[in-house]
This record gives C-alpha cells, sequence and structure tokens, in this order.
C-alpha cells in the first residue's frame, strides 16, 4: 500500500492506517465477516471499530458485501494487485495531465524512472560484488584448508 | 458445389474450435502458476498452452470433420449452402490471411533491421571466447544494435555490440552468449513467429509470461556453477544501463528482457541443488494421457463422425 500511497492520496479518497490493515486482512482472508477478523487475532480492535472501518471501506467502494444471518460477509472488489495497478494508472494519467506542456510531466516521468532504475541497478551491482567476494573467500578457504 | 461445400464447413468448424478453445486458454492460463513446476517445465507447458488452440483446431478439422463430409455427406446431393458456413468460412480464411500478413511483415521488419545491424559487423574474436562458444554464429556490431540480441529464424546469429564487448569481462561474455545460444537451441525466435501467426484477444498475457519464463530457462540452462551465475548475474546489470536506440523487432530475443531484478536475486540464489531440479518435461510424462486420449478417439471415432456430420447438416442449413 506504501508504494502507491502518493497516488492514493491525490485521485482517491485518502485510507488511514486501521482502514489499510483492514484491507489487507480482507485479502489474506478472501473473504470474512467481522467476527472472523477478530477471531484471526491480527486485529486488536473493538468489535464495532472494526464493522464501522469494514462499511467505510464498503462506501468507499473497496468491499462487496452480502448478508449472512445478521451480519454483513465482505469481500474485496479488487485484489491488491489490481487495486495497486488501477491506483498506478490514475496517477500517471492525472500526472499526465497536470502540466501546460503535455512534454513535461512525461519527462518528469522519464527523469524519475531512470533515477530509480539506476538506484535499483546500483543496489544489484553491490548483490553481486559481494556474491562474487563470498565465493572468492570461500575458494580461498578451501585452498588454506587442503595445505 | 459439393467440394466448395466441404472446404466451408471444414473452415467453419476450424473458427469455432479456434475461437472456442483461444477464449478458454486465455482465461484459464493463469492457472499455470498452481502447479509450482519448474521454469523449465513452465516454459515447455506455456508454448504449449500458447499453440494448443491452432493445432487442437487443425487437428479436430482434419481428423472429423473432413472424413466426416467426405463418408457421410452424399455427393449426389446438391445441396445449398447457409448463410453461416459461408460467413464463419469467410472469417476463417481472414483469421489466415491475417495471420499470415503478421508474420510476412514481422519477418520483413526483422530482416530490415537486422540488415542495418549487421552493417561493418564482423566475426566476434574475444580471448577465445567466440571459438568455445559458437564460431560461426557471433557477430560485433558496430551499429546502433541491442548490447546482445538473438537475430533470425532460420539462419539465427547473436549479435554483441562494441560497448557490449569493452563493457563485459571475457567470463561475462561468454556466459552472456551461452545464455543466447539456448534461445538459439529452444528456437524462440520461431515460436515468437509462430504467435504472431496465430493472434487471439487476450493472448498477450500469456505471451508475455512465457517470454519471462524464457528468459528465466535459459538462465539456468547456461549457468553450471556458482560463478558462471554471478558472472550471468554481472553481465545483467552491466548490460542494463546500456539504453537501446530503438526498439528491437518480433523475432529477436534480447539478453536484458523481462524483470532484471528477479533474474539477478535468481542467479544469485543459485545451487546445485536447484539445477539439479530443472528436469523439463519428459516423453513417459505425456505418454500415458495422449495413449488415452489416442485410445478414447479411436474407441468413440464412429459415433463422433455421425455427431460432426449432424452438426454439420445443422450449420449448413
Amino acid at each position: 500500500m506504501k508504494a502507491f500511497s502518493i497516488f492514493w492520496a491525490s485521485s482517491r479518497p485518502q485510507l488511514g492506517p486501521f482502514e489499510q490493515q483492514v484491507l489487507e486482512e480482507m485479502w489474506t482472508h478472501g473473504s470474512a465477516t467481522v467476527r472472523e477478523l477478530l477471531e484471526s487475532g491480527r486485529i486488536r480492535q473493538a468489535y464495532t471499530t472494526v464493522m464501522t472501518t469494514a462499511d467505510r471501506l464498503y462506501k468507499k467502494g473497496l468491499l462487496d458485501r452480502v448478508a449472512e444471518g445478521r451480519a454483513f460477509r465482505y469481500t474485496p472488489r479488487l485484489s491488491a494487485e489490481e487495486l495497486q495497478r488501477t491506483v498506478a494508472v490514475e496517477g500517471i494519467q492525472q500526472l499526465l495531465g497536470s502540466g501546460d506542456a503535455a512534454s513535461h510531466p512525461l519527462s518528469y516521468l522519464v527523469e524519475a524512472l531512470s533515477v530509480h532504475d539506476a538506484t535499483l541497478l546500483d543496489e544489484l551491482q553491490l548483490l553481486v560484488e559481494r556474491k562474487r567476494k563470498e565465493l572468492q573467500d570461500a575458494r580461498e578457504r578451501k585452498v588454506r584448508e587442503q595445505r | 458445389m459439393y467440394a466448395l461445400r466441404g472446404i466451408a464447413v471444414s473452415l467453419t468448424f476450424f473458427v469455432l474450435f479456434y475461437c472456442l478453445l483461444s477464449t478458454l486458454v486465455a482465461g484459464a492460463w493463469r492457472a499455470l502458476r498452481l502447479l509450482r513446476a519448474t521454469d523449465r517445465t513452465l516454459v515447455t507447458l506455456l508454448f504449449a498452452l500458447r499453440v494448443f488452440p491452432f493445432a487442437a483446431s487443425v487437428l479436430l478439422t482434419f481428423v472429423f470433420v473432413v472424413p466426416s463430409f467426405q463418408l457421410l455427406e452424399p455427393h449426389s446431393v446438391d445441396e445449398g449452402m447457409g448463410a453461416m458456413p459461408l460467413a464463419l468460412g469467410l472469417c476463417a480464411l481472414l483469421l489466415i490471411a491475417w495471420g499470415c500478413y503478421r508474420v510476412i511483415t514481422a519477418q520483413t521488419e526483422t530482416s530490415r533491421v537486422v540488415a542495418r545491424w549487421l552493417e561493418g559487423a564482423h566475426p566476434l574474436h574475444v580471448d577465445g571466447t567466440s571459438q568455445t562458444v559458437a564460431p560461426a554464429l557471433t557477430f560485433q556490431s558496430r551499429r546502433e544494435a541491442p548490447p546482445l540480441t538473438l537475430v533470425g529464424v532460420c539462419k539465427s546469429k547473436v549479435l554483441v555490440s562494441e560497448s557490449t564487448v569493452s563493457l563485459l569481462t571475457g567470463d561475462e561474455l561468454h556466459i552472456a552468449l551461452k545464455h543466447e545460444l539456448e534461445h538459439m537451441r529452444s528456437r524462440d525466435n520461431l515460436k515468437k513467429l509462430f504467435f504472431r501467426f496465430c493472434p487471439f484477444p487476450g493472448m498477450r498475457q500469456l505471451e508475455s509470461a512465457w517470454s519471462q519464463a524464457a528468459e528465466l530457462s535459459a538462465d539456468d540452462a547456461a549457468v553450471s556453477n556458482p560463478d558462471d551465475a554471478v558472472d550471468l548475474a554481472a553481465a545483467l546489470v552491466k548490460l542494463s544501463r546500456l539504453v537501446p536506440v530503438e526498439s528491437a523487432p518480433v523475432c529477436t530475443v534480447g539478453f536484458v528482457t523481462g524483470s532484471i531484478s528477479a533474474r539477478v536475486s535468481r542467479l544469485l540464489a543459485w545451487s546445485e541443488a536447484r539445477k539439479a531440479k530443472q528436469n523439463g518435461i519428459r516423453f513417459w510424462h505425456v505418454a500415458p494421457p495422449l495413449i488415452v486420449a489416442t485410445i478414447g478417439a479411436f474407441v468413440t471415432y464412429g459415433p463422433a463422425l455421425s455427431l460432426t456430420h449432424e452438426v454439420t447438416e445443422w450449420l449448413v442449413r
């Protein structure tokens, strides 16, 4: 969720930390009633708090619900991946439509991606060098042991 | 009229089978992820699934539809042809023509671009690398070719740019070339061309999953010890920094493809045990279902021909 919280803040009603937690629990369960969420033990809030939060997520269009006895069974409307994609696409569309000249936001995006790519590649390079050193150390240790 | 009707009916069945099977595959291929298969098995299964609608449609048409028409349709009867077989037969012809057009344009575009990349190229000679890997197949390109790429379908070649040769060490270049030659051995460019021949909406994601699995499979096949794995990971990271000047045509397989971080992480976690597990699909894995299907087809062939003929009659009227 954190990865797209910037876009989320601008394009849709922002999710509070507890709303995020409830949504993540729903993704874990697939579908659940408020009681089932509480029984899993990972949510330590009052029944009514969880119920209100689930109701708010339903009104925000993030959960579906069907009546089950005197309670509701909630189901996430989108998977985590689908939600991430939707929010990212909306965010990028908003970014591209934000400038006077269409090319400016696009160039910011390319710049951000290039910086991100370079950082990622630096990290990967570091991992490769570390692994290479590990292998070399292991080889030297083996030679020393043989002597 | 009889022959024309036979052709129209066969094409009608072909297009119906093709659309039905393609829709099923496009909707259900993700279930393969539940199998927890190795990458080598996965790449075979994904390819098999992608070509299944076309191959099965052709097979069903020639095994059931054509014989049922020839055996059960009386030659003497001069029946007319309904609008549906005519329309669907036309759709089938258009589908085949569209596939041929896509293949021809992909081949033409690839040949044009590769000819440009090959201008001034010469066989690669770096510290004996070309001798040990594939002497006649590797070329060092001077032009704006991608860093390292396999080109062509019939006479495949590996193109290595000058910057790649200067950037990689001998071992890194050697293992990177082995990776590309694994794609050549698997005839991945031919497979990509076949995908172009049988288009269907919703298949793009299956093709991209196949492409990613093919990269992982080529990585696995090229690497035989931890040092190779680290060299291949290092080559990947280095070449990822070289931005390709233009997008690659269809019949090429670039070295820097798919998720780089996933590939590097996987290579760094390489182990002998995992290599041992990477067995692909063997004949005895597919033999039992094939035998069962063949026996089933033999046993039910007569009734199946009658049923096909009944459906044909219904379609023609």
